[in-house]
């Protein structure tokens, strides 16, 4: 069965626009990737069940406006709300990256405690800077988390580009994504360590550095940084440094950064050995 | 009975813009304000009971985490409220998707007249605040009149049960719509109806359109149909095509050229097809990739054989002088219009800005409609908004401060696109229409907006009348076309395609007719926002984020199909004809019956004198100065200025790696921090090719010659490209002049003929360059008229006229993105080499305005000398033996040295003495001379001799090597220190401007 290749689907539509080069990168982790308009999959003519992985993209959404991915997620509770939780009990997989991040927690996919894949218990803000930033961040993975998607990852390198990241929830939300090992990156100094808050590192403030958070299975992650933005050497701000490094024997070529490809292919993985 | 909801974040939570708006208040006004909580206010003035107002309330418009909301006013403490509305008629963008999520939640459908509108109201807490300290953060902060209102409350002064009560910006126009005829007994009626209506007609052209509607067939043509006299949709039609916008009569004009150096007269006919057209034909014989250029929306050259690039530029100046915000944002996301609207169709990868405007800190008695710092928040925001919701990255851009842009700041903005070279196996660049073909509109509807530019913005405002003139884009009605337009260019279903830009339908049908010869439009189709619209507005209107498609009716029901499926509205609203008339009708009426070959009869050209006077007949010399003693502060003292200096709190708002295909950024180095020379993307993720593309902008050479300016910019924008291992032999040119009134009045603009002369001179440069480096021009704009009248202080008011401005870019392919190099210095001990010669070229330098001064010794550009130097960089980056590379660009040596030393974070030690600099002697003229064609390259030393090897024919020298001490360090041409400070100090010099801004 692992020989299947696995199918994905990257939303479009309404101001999304990151689904181009998001497909390209599953595809690259072996997936077979379909973008779909999200009018298609409400009107049904195209249907979840045929899909192992789901992604939520990025984009501005409907604008943006009443709140980040808001209205994206009101659309798709009202209108396919029930097959959203049954992809997700059916043990698949669902990414919410950025934009597809804030929707996520507004369609309460997460934090998904006890099951409950309804419940709006977290949020994302306006950053702390009062803007929208562009800029490279580090991320720490924590090893303890469930996560599928950040597996035998300890940092990566990835960009942010967004005004609404700043994660909040009360304290007792916070302390039982802490428990269940839900906080599955936090944003970090270069060398791993914790931003602790510290601006530019953690670009938007939010608590504890959390740039990304799962479900208690670990199948459903969201983070704001993009993944798919870091599908090519190319795209690290220091890869024309490091190709210097490299030619001068200072480097070799195997220890060049981890590209944001390896989460998209622990995704594939988990899916191959869970259908395996 | 309308609802108003208010919502703001629950009170323990940072209110980030809040924060925002009482640090500007401080630094720009020195208003301290201790705290503003920001109250989104939502009014619907929709029918709806108390169940679908509760779900609307905690399913849409309150987040339960982080906000509270109400029905009643919130009760948040309070010195003074200001709140802040829009004016009935304006885009209100989150007001429309408001919209959209009530009818999906609810289920329901909006009747007609019903409507949703947000606004805003700030808290201030300070209890020093006075009522003008509230009303300049309403006014100079927080709303531009033209599209804002605004209520400003004590404390004591709020009812807490009214709140601001319920204001709703709805458009009455109370009007039947009308065609009238115009009376044209003579050229003096005519023109006095037009100068009544704002027609703005050419008085030259007056005798021409009296004689077409006299001429007796047209008249029993007309008479056939209904009509007699012309009606104001002829006339508008006609003026709208007549327009120095559309028409370009400026650069189609004549020009009589006298040169009182040389003492001749002689006659330019028409500057477009001499020196923009004609070598263009000409180099696209020359160069295979050169695929479509001068006749479409934008230019296309190859970018591998399955993908052709798309470019054009643009500027949007008046607009955005007038709403800064509005202005650019509708004018970023206009350009990116041109490119989609090009060919069949072509993908948005990447766009550019940039701005010029007045002194940031001006402090002076003129007094613009908008302080420069304002103007300049105002366009960035704009921008940011404009681009990054289209998902297009932002790749490179530029900020110019000069005190001739307080009369009207400049706005550029450049788009990129890509397009198959086959779309549903037809060839992409073409296009064309056919009669029988159903013209689409689809996308946005029909205002009063735009409607004859920022003429109207002389009209004063009603409660109730829509204060359409300035414009707020709206990226995101204008993504979801872009997306739905591109699956139906592959589905084939698309033979013609062009954007709705300056003149509307008037000039997307009236262009795209040309090639059918003739089409038929029925006004009354046409979707409005809102009732009473006249016939000849909705034909003229610029209502932004619309497309003009044709569609073969056998493909009309799939094309709807798709429309609906991407939430855009399309509308057919006429069929292409092959009639030879251009015929508009509204609910069967005849309210235009035009030939399409009318405007090809016979107009006038404009006539231009143009009167030269060589630099040193108009008094400039060399400012006599002698060498400075202590070049360490003058090195630091130009890092601080505005041109000089770090704008990254700019280029951070700005998306520049969605689409995932970022290679060079537009900051590099080892903080990232440092500008890159040119940005280069992988458009096409799966090949390794590259997109590169540069700009440059250096007006303050036009204050000596015009011409060299010109080509100083243009061979900047070239080194740019060349400098990260661009092609020199695959440059696409974009031109935007940007220039003031050059019709000569002796009241009103008595150097109107040396600016005419400027002008021929920057557009003859622009030909030689283009000739000799071999670009041809894929697409290009004017802006004339930039010239503002500011009041002063003594009630008089002067004119001020920006300097004469060309933005150049460039676009090229590079085969293997991995051998492109940053400008950041890699590694201590790596060589540090000088590509090209310094010459005493101080004129109208950094360094002589750093004095006041400007001088006369303007640098030049030497093609024959360059050119090798190009091939030959360009020839080492290939081999992979450069470590980094930078041009030479504003501020000269000095600057540069330290511009790649921040890069590396490394220092440099540097010997001037093995400058090339011919018998220059002086250490000011070698350090700070802008001299063109010159770069700094790094090469590690193993790889030295194979280096000097490929530059053994061009001036190339070493001068100095890259050093792990972190200072740069200068050696005067004797040897002696002339300069030593800390890389770290040069870099905290060049933020301190504007390090603080996020």
């Amino acid at each position: 069965m692992t020989t299947l290749k696995i199918k994905a689907l990257v939303l479009t539509g309404y101001g999304l626009n990151c689904d181009i080069e998001t497909a390209y990168a599953l595809e690259l982790a072996g997936a077979i990737a379909d973008r779909v308009h999200i009018n298609a999959i409400i009107d049904g003519s195209v249907s979840l069940d045929d899909y192992k992985i789901l992604v939520f993209g990025g984009g501005f959404s409907w604008g943006d406006d009443h709140g980040a991915g808001v209205i994206q997620a009101v659309r798709m509770k009202h209108n396919i709300g029930s097959r959203l939780t049954r992809f997700v009990e059916n043990g698949n997989l669902v990414i919410g990256i950025c934009n597809g991040f804030q929707t996520i927690v507004n369609l309460g996919l997460l934090p998904g405690f006890d099951n409950d894949y309804q419940n709006r218990s977290v949020a994302l803000t306006y950053n702390d800077c009062g803007n929208f930033r562009d800029d490279w961040v580090t991320l720490a993975i924590n090893s303890d988390s469930p996560c599928v998607f950040t597996k035998n990852l300890t940092t990566i390198e990835l960009p942010v580009r967004h005004g609404e990241g700043k994660f909040v929830a009360d304290e007792k939300i916070i302390s039982r994504l802490i428990d269940n090992q839900q906080v599955a990156c936090q944003y970090a100094i270069p060398d791993g360590t914790p931003a602790d808050k510290k601006f530019p590192y953690n670009p938007n403030g939010s608590m504890l550095d959390i740039a990304g958070i799962c479900d208690p299975s670990g199948r459903v992650f969201g983070l704001m940084p993009h993944p798919e933005a870091f599908n090519h050497f190319t795209n690290h701000p220091d890869w024309s440094c490091l190709k210097e490094k490299i030619k001068r024997g200072e480097l070799d070529a195997e220890s060049l950064p981890v590209t944001g490809i390896r989460i998209f292919e622990n995704a594939v993985n988990f899916i191959s050995s869970s259908s395996g | 009975m309308p609802h108003r909801l208010e919502i703001t974040l629950k009170s323990d939570l940072l209110d980030a813009e809040g924060k925002g708006i009482c640090n500007k208040a401080a630094s720009y006004f020195d208003i301290k304000i201790d705290d503003i909580r920001t109250v989104h206010v939502i009014t619907m003035d929709v029918d709806l009971s108390a169940d679908q107002l509760q779900t609307v309330r905690t399913e849409i418009f309150t987040n339960p985490v982080t906000q509270i909301s109400s029905y009643d006013p919130l009760s948040l403490a309070f010195d003074w409220c200001i709140w802040v509305g829009y004016r009935p008629g304006v885009k209100d963008n989150p007001g429309s998707t408001a919209v959209e999520a009530i009818e999906d939640v609810l289920n329901i459908r909006l009747a007609p007249g019903e409507d949703v509108y947000t606004s805003r109201r700030f808290c201030l807490s300070g209890d020093h605040l006075n009522r003008s300290d509230a009303e300049m953060v309403a006014d100079e902060l927080l709303s531009n009149d033209i599209i804002q209102q605004v209520r400003v409350f004590a404390k004591e002064e709020w009812d807490q049960n009214v709140g601001i009560g319920y204001i709703i910006p709805k458009v009455k126009l109370d009007h039947t719509p009308t065609v009238s005829t115009i009376p044209m007994d003579s050229d003096a009626a005519l023109m006095q109806v037009s100068d009544e209506r704002n027609l703005a007609l050419n008085e030259n052209d007056v005798p021409v359109i009296r004689s077409y509607f006299n001429n007796p067939e047209v008249r029993s043509q007309r008479k056939h149909i209904g009509l007699t006299q012309p009606t104001d949709v002829e006339l508008e039609y006609i003026s709208q095509a007549r327009s120095d916008h559309c028409n370009h009569n400026t650069f189609r004009g004549v020009f009589t050229y006298t040169d009182f150096e040389t003492g001749k007269t002689e006659t330019v006919d028409n500057l477009f097809k001499t020196y923009i057209e004609a070598p263009t034909l000409f180099l696209k014989e020359k160069k295979d990739w050169v695929i479509s250029v001068l006749w479409d929306n934008a230019g296309v050259g190859r970018f591998d054989e399955n993908h052709y690039y798309v470019i054009t530029g643009e500027t949007h100046n008046s607009p955005s002088n007038m709403e800064a915000y509005g202005g650019a944002i509708t004018g970023i996301v206009g350009v990116y219009r041109d490119p989609l609207g090009t060919g069949l169709g072509s993908k948005l990868v990447m766009g550019s800005y940039g701005f010029c405007v007045g002194d940031r800190d001006y402090s002076g008695d003129l007094k613009p409609r908008l302080h420069p710092r304002r103007l300049l928040d105002g366009v960035i925001e704009g921008v940011r908004d404009g681009g990054n919701k289209s998902g297009i990255p932002t790749g490179f851009g530029q900020v110019t401060f000069h005190p001739g842009y307080m009369g009207k700041c400049l706005v550029f903005v450049t788009a990129l696109g890509i397009m198959p070279a086959l779309a549903a196996g037809k060839p992409s660049e073409l296009k064309t229409t056919s009669p029988g073909e159903l013209i689409v509109m689809c996308g946005g509807r029909v205002g009063k907006d735009g409607i004859h530019g920022v003429t109207a913005s002389s009209e004063t405002f009603s409660a109730h009348t829509p204060a359409g003139h300035v414009q707020i884009g709206d990226p995101y009605t204008q993504k979801k076309m872009h997306d739905f337009l591109l699956e139906a260019r592959d589905e084939g279903l698309i033979p013609h395609i062009t954007d709705n830009g300056g003149g509307g339908l008037s000039s997307s049908i009236g262009e795209s007719a040309m090639m059918s010869n003739g089409c038929e439009v029925y006004l009354e189709k046409v979707p409005l926002k809102y009732d009473g619209l006249d016939q000849w507005e909705i034909w003229v209107s610029e209502s932004q984020e619309r497309m003009t498609v044709s569609v073969k009716p056998e493909n009309i029901d799939r094309f709807m199909a798709l429309s609906a499926k991407h939430a855009v509205e399309s509308t057919v609203i006429g069929k292409y004809t092959d009639s030879g008339k251009l015929h508009i009708s509204y609910n069967g009426e005849t309210c235009a019956y035009v030939n399409m070959d009318l405007l090809k009869s016979g107009f006038p050209e404009w006539e231009f004198e143009a009167q030269w006077y060589p630099p040193q007949q108009r008094g400039l010399y060399e400012p006599v100065i002698a060498e400075p003693k202590n070049f360490n502060a003058v090195l630091l003292d130009l890092l601080v200025r505005p041109n000089i200096c770090s704008k990254q709190w700019i280029t951070r708002q700005y998306d520049h790696e969605v689409q995932g295909g970022s290679v060079i950024k537009p900051l590099v180095g080892k903080d990232r921090d440092v500008y890159s020379d040119a940005t280069v993307i992988r458009p096409v993720l799966s090949s390794s090719k590259g997109l590169v593309f540069s700009q440059a902008l250096l007006p303050m050479y036009s204050a000596i010659d015009a011409y060299h300016m010109t080509t100083c910019t243009i061979d900047e924008a070239i080194r740019r490209m060349v400098a990260v291992g661009g092609n020199p032999d695959h440059i696409g040119g974009v031109d935007n002049f940007c220039w003031p009134s050059i019709q000569y009045d002796p009241d009103k603009n008595p150097d109107g003929r040396f600016k005419a002369a400027q002008l021929v001179r920057s557009c003859r440069a622009l030909y030689d360059m283009c000739m000799a480096y071999g670009i041809p021009l894929l697409s290009g704009k004017d802006s004339m008229y930039v010239d503002g009248h500011l009041p002063g202080k003594y009630g008089e008011s002067h004119k001020v006229s920006a300097l004469e401005t060309m933005q150049f870019s460039t676009v090229g392919v590079t085969d293997n993105i991995e051998k492109c190099v940053t400008m950041d210095v890699k590694s201590a001990g790596d060589l540090v080499y000088i590509l090209g010669e310094t010459r005493n070229e101080l004129g109208g330098s950094e360094y002589y305005d750093l004095f006041g001064c400007i001088g006369k010794n303007v640098p030049q550009v030497f093609t024959e000398k360059f050119i090798p130097t190009y091939n030959a960089l360009f020839s080492a980056i290939g081999k992979g033996l450069v470590a980094s590379a930078h041009g030479i660009y504003r501020g000269g040596l000095g600057i540069h040295l330290s511009m790649i030393a921040m890069g590396g974070n490394l220092g440099l030690d540097i010997d001037l003495a093995c400058v090339p600099a011919g018998d220059i002697l002086r250490n000011d003229t070698l350090l700070f001379s802008e001299s063109a064609g010159r770069f700094l390259v790094t090469v590690a030393p193993q790889l030295r001799d194979k280096f000097e090897e490929i530059c053994a024919d061009i001036s190339c020298a070493c001068i100095g090597s890259v050093t792990p001490s972190s200072t740069l360090a200068i050696r005067d041409a004797q040897g002696n220190p002339l300069i030593s400070v800390a890389v770290a100090d040069l870099k905290a010099a060049w933020k301190k401007p504007f390090g603080t801004l996020v």
